[in-house]
């Protein structure tokens, strides 16, 4: 029985003779089953399902009992919780007591699956197995094997455990290998490491998440055309980083948002052991503000910097922030800009990109309720620059170095929602402003993938 | 076999990217750059034999050449190199790694070592050339990786110097089976340490017998064989290992000795080196 339709009392009737009246109704919970417990340990479950025994009438039963129902669905141990309501039987019973049954299928011991995927402009194939609910509390074992359409390929085993308290707090480890291929850049990246990561809500929808890296990266040429600067840096490097990232998001949806905030701050201690230090400060902010309708205006901003931590320790290209292509600053290549060497990006330590869109339903709304409804035109205007700058002392004079070469695009086209979290974009755009050394693309650009500018 | 093999493909390589570059002919004209580096490992803590050879040998070529180079030292030399071959040259936008590449790199700019050779001495030069790449070579891999003494006490620290915790360790082992591997595919990872002394003792004797009392090995005037030669045996004269039985076998023929000391005063111990044909006349 479930009885979610009835969920909101009718608060204007006060009178005590109206028999609908839910929270009129005493009700006392005597008894709770939970069939179809397997592994899961007891105690979480008791401490879920707890709270119900503070039902003191009828209405407040059913909703608990739903509110319930969503923490179990949310353990990670069960597929499906089924929720039953019947009086109480039996010697003890009284007239208002109740007995409530949750139904609960366990998730199987070993789950597997061939996945797609989707990343920044490469598609990959994900083989994995998971082991749910491994020790009885939601704990989840997992390993992952990517094979992407660049090259690059990976695996990755991860162990999560959720500690089921107030702030949501989840505590993760894992191990990982990555291949990368940077042809804009010249080089080749392996990475394999370790990581460590706890993470928790502050307030509701602030997520912290205080994570330890250490990597072991091999830097290699791409070919025998590799610039020199970049072939310096070839090689074997240990980083090891502390980070701190805070994530706020209350946008109604990841791709095509009609309101809402996304904040995202990321800041990095590398240096802790290994030969690579830096400090490392990055920032994500987007704002949708909906106009008419289904017209959205959306701003974004997005900001980096870093520091060399000592002479001792180094940074490697593959540490720096780069810019430009479809994702970021569109009408360039990708890390079109900013320094290069025989038109191979070397990344810089500071960096700014702005972009201003609006959205807009196709003309005249063809497809309406269907096809038309994952699809959108955007207009937009890009801005930032990027740079290894040498700050001045005063603010006045810092925003002054930031804003000079700065480069512009503009430009419009259309954008394809996949799924729930990535976006096709093709657009027509055009470099406004740019600088010596830039690698700028005036015409059609074609982009997929899930962060975009 | 595998390793000429690479030779030949990274030469072939520099010719398609110098004839890509669509200035074939002007390269070859093109004067040599005042800033070519030669990139190497460090000298004092990190170098290993084969790599300290071949290094000595590209130097001792250049200098021969009366070509001006820089040496510059890099932790990661090797994994900077096109080929993973030490030491490599950068010269304008062009980066050749390991002598023969680097000999045919320069031949093509019409400055070569071997036009007073006929076509047999051209063949025999070769010949002894990959006698002494080969077995020298090889005999330094094998004492460096192979010999546990030396291994422990001189390889792994010095490899594993430039490195922190963890990676010192694990790179080490990674790069022992890389060259064990090398090893097993020419055979000699079979040998014992006394064949490998033996084998040695054979190549210098040959070596020495072509020299005779001469101090270059052709028409008194160098070639790229003198500089292989020089590259080796001044490097297992001069580096300190636990066994020193490599230097005793090297000492006990004079004459490879003394054309190395020779080599030494004349190509490293003047502040610019001059042209060959100048250090030619002055010995005779």
């Amino acid at each position: 029985m479930q009885t979610s339709e009835r969920n909101n009392p009718e608060t204007a009737a006060e009178t005590a003779d109206v028999p609908l009246q839910l929270s009129n109704i005493k009700a006392l919970v005597e008894k709770i089953n939970v069939e179809g417990l397997g592994r899961t340990k007891d105690d979480l479950v008791i401490k879920t399902i707890k709270e119900l025994f503070e039902a003191k009438d009828f209405q407040q039963v059913v909703l608990k009992s739903q509110e319930v129902r969503t923490k179990l669905e949310k353990l990670g141990c069960f597929k499906t919780v089924g929720v039953f309501i019947d009086t109480s039987k039996g010697e003890d019973a009284t007239s208002s007591g109740l007995e409530i049954t949750f139904t609960v299928k366990e998730l199987k011991r070993v789950l597997g699956g061939i996945n797609t995927l989707v990343g920044n402009n490469e598609g990959s194939l994900v083989i994995g197995s998971n082991l749910p609910n491994t020790f009885g509390r939601g704990e989840k074992l997992q390993v992952e094997y990517t094979y992407g359409t660049k090259q690059s390929k990976g695996f990755n085993g991860m162990f999560v455990k959720p500690l089921h308290n107030k702030a949501n707090s989840i505590l993760t480890s894992s191990f990982y290998q990555q291949n990368s291929e940077w042809a804009s850049s010249g080089y080749h990246l392996c990475e394999q490491g370790i990581s460590l990561d706890a993470s928790f809500d502050s307030v509701p929808l602030l997520r912290h998440s205080v994570q330890w890296e250490g990597v072991w990266r091999e830097l290699s040429c791409h070919s025998r055309t590799t610039t020199f600067p970049v072939r310096e840096q070839a090689g074997h490097s240990l980083k090891s980083a502390l980070r701190h990232v805070i994530h706020y998001d209350n946008r109604d949806s990841a791709v095509f948002s009609n309101r809402g905030t996304l904040f995202r701050m990321v800041q990095e201690l590398a240096g802790l052991g290994g030969d690579v230090g830096f400090v490392k400060h990055e920032l994500t902010y987007q704002l949708n503000v909906p106009i008419t309708n289904d017209v959205v205006l959306q701003g974004s901003f997005q900001g980096g910097f870093m520091k060399r931590l000592n002479d001792e320790k180094m940074i490697y290209i593959c540490d720096r922030f780069f810019l430009g292509g479809p994702h970021t600053i569109r009408g360039f290549e990708q890390r079109g800009i900013g320094p290069q060497s025989d038109n191979q990006a070397l990344g810089a330590q500071t960096y700014w990109a702005a972009g201003l869109h609006l959205f807009t339903p196709l003309p005249f709304k063809p497809g309406h309720g269907g096809l038309g409804d994952i699809l959108r035109t955007h207009f937009f205007v890009n801005a930032g620059n990027i740079d290894n700058f040498n700050f001045g002392n005063n603010i006045k004079e810092s925003a002054r170095i930031l804003t000079d070469r700065y480069r512009l695009s503009y430009g419009m086209g259309l954008m394809l929602r996949l799924g729930t979290v990535a976006r096709i974009e093709l657009n027509y755009c055009v470099p406004l402003k740019c600088q010596r050394g830039d690698r700028t693309h005036h015409g059609v650009q074609v982009a997929v993938g899930v962060q975009f500018l | 076999m595998d390793n000429r093999k690479k030779n030949i493909l990274s030469r072939n390589k520099i010719h398609t990217q110098m004839s890509e570059a669509g200035a074939y002919t002007v390269t070859t004209l093109e004067p040599w750059p005042s800033d070519v580096k030669l990139y190497q490992p460090y000298e004092v803590e990190q170098i290993l034999l084969q790599d300290q050879a071949n290094s000595l040998a590209v130097q001792v070529f250049l200098r021969m050449c009366g070509l001006e180079f820089q040496v510059e030292m890099r932790s990661n030399a090797e994994h900077m190199s096109p080929s993973g071959k030490l030491p490599f040259i950068k010269c304008g936008a062009f980066v050749v790694a390991d002598l023969d590449p680097i000999v045919s790199f320069i031949a093509n700019k019409g400055i070569n070592l071997t036009d007073h050779l006929d076509a047999a001495q051209k063949a025999d030069m070769r010949a002894y050339m990959s006698l002494a790449n080969n077995i020298l070579g090889n005999a330094e891999l094998y004492i460096s990786w192979c010999d546990e003494n030396v291994l422990n006490e001189v390889t792994c620290p010095r490899y594993g110097s430039v490195y922190s915790w963890p990676l010192n360790t694990l790179l080490t082992w990674r790069k022992q089976k890389q060259v064990t591997k090398k090893l097993t595919a020419l055979g000699w990872i079979t040998k014992t340490l006394d064949e490998v002394y033996e084998d040695v003792d054979h190549c210098c004797n040959a070596l020495s017998e072509r020299l005779g009392n001469h101090l270059y090995f052709f028409n008194d005037r160098c070639t790229e064989l003198d500089a292989v030669v020089f590259g080796h045996v001044f490097t297992l004269l001069t580096t300190p290992l636990p066994d020193n039985r490599l230097a005793s076998i090297v000492r006990s023929y004079p004459n490879l000795v003394e054309a190395c000391q020779f080599l030494e005063k004349a190509f490293f111990q003047k502040p610019t080196a001059k042209t060959t044909d100048d250090d030619g006349d002055n010995f005779n």
